[in-house]
């Protein structure tokens, strides 16, 4: 029983990593219909930033998250400005190829900043864990899953409390009559990019507590998508509930399948298709998936 | 207040949509902009609202000034911070909102919450039956209270004008009545000034003091309501057509047309 618990709550912790990447990749094709293939490199440089501030320059933890966070709304922004302002409205092909170009843009500068070792950070959670019971808990994990739901929660309260976020869930339907009503598009379209960025830096920190900082974490941004497309790429949340089913059903995969063995075919392998094979069984039942629905038709 | 002096846009760098349109818009007013399908009333609504780069719409040529500032350039949302706000063709309400965040989003210049209080208050003094709506999708509303959620949204900033696309259209006649009535109030008892682009002529000259005829990107006509009403041509082209219900021969419009073009 506490094993079954335990996995489901590290579970839940990768889970709240994809759905921090999901949510940000759909409030980015929400606000401005473009796919961004670079949401998990993006989620890669907030991690080698941290690691700078925290590791090399020996600032507190929290100072080098708060600071990678403020880049990373920056590097959002400047991303809008540099390639997507522009292309709002043109052929989603072309704007997918932007953002993949994006993505190895981004792999190699970093690469050439940080270099291809792998590093790690060292958070005030590193290597605690907390005991309830027989139950083993690691404190990063419990900082993860905390830290994910407030910020959920921030974001649900802004997306249907908050006047600018109704006017983005409107420019998200309609630029052109947001624009009517005196919404500035652009810089709506802006903010998408920073707070999807912020959160992919946050993701980004999240995954360098639970293993390592290195150039081919990116690779957890296709995992995301995979969250976001099962949600239904519509609504947040969606996208966090992509996240946690694809989280958890790995954990699950990765506990009770390693160690089966058929010939030379290891099913703890599983781990890394299982987000894919759940996404591909669900848009086969609900191909607009799960939160997905088709447009409310006007009367 | 408005005046569009010798409009000339192109869509795609090529159509020639508007040919040189010029109309005024005095305080206080409501004036009319009649006209056929693709005379190019909604081309010079947006040119004024400024949606041009989404519609790739192009000013060649001509002037709008919008109390004594030319805005030609203006983007949308500055357009609307200087007073100016349209009601689009086809309702266009937020479908996947609810009824009150759409008011919430047309109040998005205030910026104030007891100015979009007591701004919300009186808006819907004129259409109580979306209080009742407030938290339904707007997309579920009908087309009639679609129309009434598009006109509250854009009375939310106090605009100075409002210009409206066809609110007539595709809505069951004794609504747009009860719609048509409740513009003439808004107009009297806030002096807003309004464009009102309809091809129901018939509905629009009761409650317009001004109207202008549109063909083909031009304007080929103007005057006072009541001259327009009477005019024979536009009796039998524009309110007979509302008024029985039948269309004209073809021979009756091109006389029209022959006249129209001779005129201008
Ligand atoms: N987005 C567009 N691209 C190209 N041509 C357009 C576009 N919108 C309208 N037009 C053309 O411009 C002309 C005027 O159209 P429009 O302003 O919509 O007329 P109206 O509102 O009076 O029906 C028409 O000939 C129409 O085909
Ligand atoms: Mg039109």
């Amino acid at each position: 029983m506490e094993k079954i618990i335990e996995i489901l709550i590290n579970g839940l912790s990768t889970g709240a990593i994809y759905a921090l990447l999901a949510l940000g990749f759909v409030l980015i094709f929400k606000s401005t219909g473009i796919i961004n293939f670079a949401q998990g490199e993006l989620a890669m440089v907030g991690a080698f930033v941290c690691y700078s501030f925290a590791m090399l320059m020996n600032l507190p933890y929290i100072l080098a998250v708060l600071i990678a966070l403020v880049i990373g709304a920056l590097l959002g922004s400047v991303v809008d400005l540099l390639f997507f302002r522009r292309m709002v409205g043109e052929p989603m092909f072309s704007t997918i190829m932007v953002t993949v170009g994006l993505a190895s843009i981004v792999t190699c500068i970093s690469g050439i900043i940080w270099g291809h070792d792998v590093h790690s950070i060292q958070s005030p959670f590193t290597d605690k864990t907390v005991a309830m019971g027989n139950l083993v808990i690691s404190q990063g994990t419990l900082y993860t899953i905390g830290l994910s739901i407030v910020l959920i929660i921030l974001f649900i309260l802004f997306f249907n409390r908050s006047l600018l976020g109704i006017a983005m869930k409107g420019t998200a339907e309609d630029p052109d009559t947001a624009g009517l009503m005196g919404v500035n598009v652009k810089k709506v379209h802006m903010l998408a990019w920073a707070i999807g960025t912020m959160v992919a830096v946050l993701a980004g920190i999240f995954l360098a507590e639970q293993s390592f900082v290195r150039l081919s974490m990116s690779h957890t941004g296709i995992k995301a998508m995979a969250a976001a497309i099962l949600g239904g790429m519509e609504s947040i949340g969606g996208a966090i509930l992509g996240g946690v089913i694809i989280g958890v059903v790995e954990g699950l995969a990765a506990n009770y399948l390693s160690g089966m063995e058929l010939g030379d075919f290891h099913f703890g392998d599983i781990k890394d298709v299982a987000a894919f094979a759940i996404m591909i069984i669900v848009l086969m039942i609900r191909p607009h998936g799960i939160f997905g629905k088709e447009k409310v038709e006007r009367v | 207040m408005l005046k569009v002096i010798n409009l000339e846009t192109t869509y795609n760098d090529i159509i020639l949509a508007l040919k040189g349109v010029s109309l005024e818009v005095p305080p206080n007013r409501i004036v009319t902009v009649l006209g056929a399908n693709g005379a190019g009333k909604t081309t010079t609504i947006n040119t004024i609202s400024g949606i041009r780069k989404t519609l790739d719409l192009a000013i060649e040529d001509g002037s709008i000034e919008f109390e004594g500032q030319v805005i030609n350039e203006r983007e949308p949302h500055q357009v609307v911070s200087m007073g100016i706000l349209q009601v689009p063709e086809g309702r266009r309400v937020f479908a996947e909102l609810t009824v009150d965040e759409n008011i919430i989003i047309g109040s998005y210049t205030l910026q104030s919450r007891s100015h979009y209080l007591r701004n919300r208050e009186s808006v819907l003094g004129y259409f109580p039956i979306l209080k009742e709506r407030g938290s339904q999708l707007a997309g579920y509303l009908s087309g009639g209270e679609q129309q009434m959620l598009v006109i509250a949204r854009a009375l939310m900033p106090e605009p100075k004008l409002i210009m409206m696309d066809e609110p007539s259209l595709g809505i069951a006649p004794l609504v747009v009545k009860e719609i048509f009535q409740i513009i003439d109030r808004i107009n009297r008892e806030k002096h807003v000034a309004m464009l009102l682009v309809e091809q129901n002529a018939n509905v629009a000259l009761s409650i317009a003091h001004h109207g202008y005829i549109m063909e083909n990107g031009r304007v080929v006509m103007e005057g006072p309501s009541e001259v327009l009403k009477e005019d024979r041509d536009i009796k039998e082209f524009y309110l007979g057509l509302s008024e029985m219900g039948a269309k004209k021969s073809f021979r009756d419009v091109k006389h029209y047309k022959r006249r129209k073009r001779w005129l201008s």
